[in-house]
């Protein structure tokens, strides 16, 4: 991927389109906080999901969306799921009694992974056209850990964050 | 506005979300609304134009089955659909996607994310311009 995006921009230029992106997306849409964060904060804010939790299992959702164009590749979203539900919870005016059906968390999460490479996508190539696949969401195992997730071989970049002081970890992968 | 004939919208986007927040969007406008059909791609969009009265459209572009461009080319061959209004709300921004939807007649176009203090304006835009 990296030969074939605009040669105008450089690796830091990528990484701060997807923070902006992120920025963009958590607070016009979602109305969240959205703060850069290095990987042992990110750590400490995975560890406290636990301790939120209440003794119960930490669950984490991974959002992909896959694009084509001038370059290909996917942008990975991964999440607790609590903060999932908030985030949908947020973007539909719910209050927080009113219990959400998992499709609807899921499809949530999935919009806000578009909405996040939509942003990106075009603030890299505004001159380039993208097709943007269906996203697709996936609860992790029980016992996955976010922070022991390697990167794997075709990772481009990647950013933590922290929204409304809960971690969530957004990966670009080449094609 | 209060004698303005009530406007019948359909959104269409292949997220459950997405078309639940539109919705309620423009259910929180101060406008007279009539009906607010929701179809998840274009296809099903064009089946809900054949049968049903709608005066504005906001559609998504990345959708399966059809998407929001070969919807408004669909919606674009036919005579008897020229004066419904085109709204696109979709994260794609890019200069080549907006000139594609300017030759197809598209009258807004909002990117993702979005405010909802915009589609209320695209909605008062609506309203004034039909009240003219």
């Amino acid at each position: 991927m990296s030969s074939a995006k605009s040669p105008a921009l450089t690796p830091t230029d990528l990484h701060d389109t997807l923070q902006a992106a992120l920025i963009e997306v958590g607070e016009n849409a979602y109305f969240v906080f959205v703060e850069a964060c290095d990987a042992g904060a990110f750590a400490t804010l995975a560890e406290q999901e636990r301790d939120k939790a209440h003794g119960a299992v930490v669950t984490w959702l991974m959002a992909s969306v896959r694009f084509s164009g001038a370059f290909s590749g996917s942008v990975e979203i991964v999440l607790p799921e609590r903060l999932g539900r908030w985030l949908v919870s947020s973007l539909l005016g719910m209050t927080p009694d009113e219990e959400l059906p998992e499709a609807q968390v899921f499809d949530g999460v999935g919009e806000f992974a578009n909405m996040v490479c939509g942003a990106w996508l075009s603030r890299v190539g505004d001159q380039a056209l993208f097709e943007l696949k269906v996203p697709a969401v996936t609860r992790m195992a029980a016992e996955w850990n976010p922070v022991a997730d390697g990167r794997g071989r075709e990772e481009v970049m990647c950013r933590m964050v922290s929204l409304n002081d809960s971690p969530m970890r957004i990966r670009v992968r080449a094609q | 506005m209060n004698d303005t004939k009530p406007l019948n919208i359909l959104i269409v986007d292949d997220s459950a979300t997405m078309r639940a927040l539109l919705h309620r969007v423009i259910g929180l406008a101060d406008l007279p609304i009539g009906r607010i059909y929701q179809a998840p791609n274009g296809l099903e969009a064009l089946k809900i134009l054949e049968t049903c009265s709608v005066q504005a459209i906001f559609t998504d572009l990345n959708m399966p089955v059809m998407n929001g461009m070969e919807l408004l080319r669909e919606i674009a061959k036919r005579d008897s659909w020229k004066d419904l209004l085109r709204i696109i709300i979709s994260t794609d921004g890019s200069k080549l996607r907006r000139d594609e939807a300017r030759e197809l007649n598209v009258d807004l176009y909002v990117e993702k994310p979005f405010r909802p203090e915009v589609v209320r304006d695209v909605l008062c835009q609506i309203a004034s311009a039909d009240a003219h």
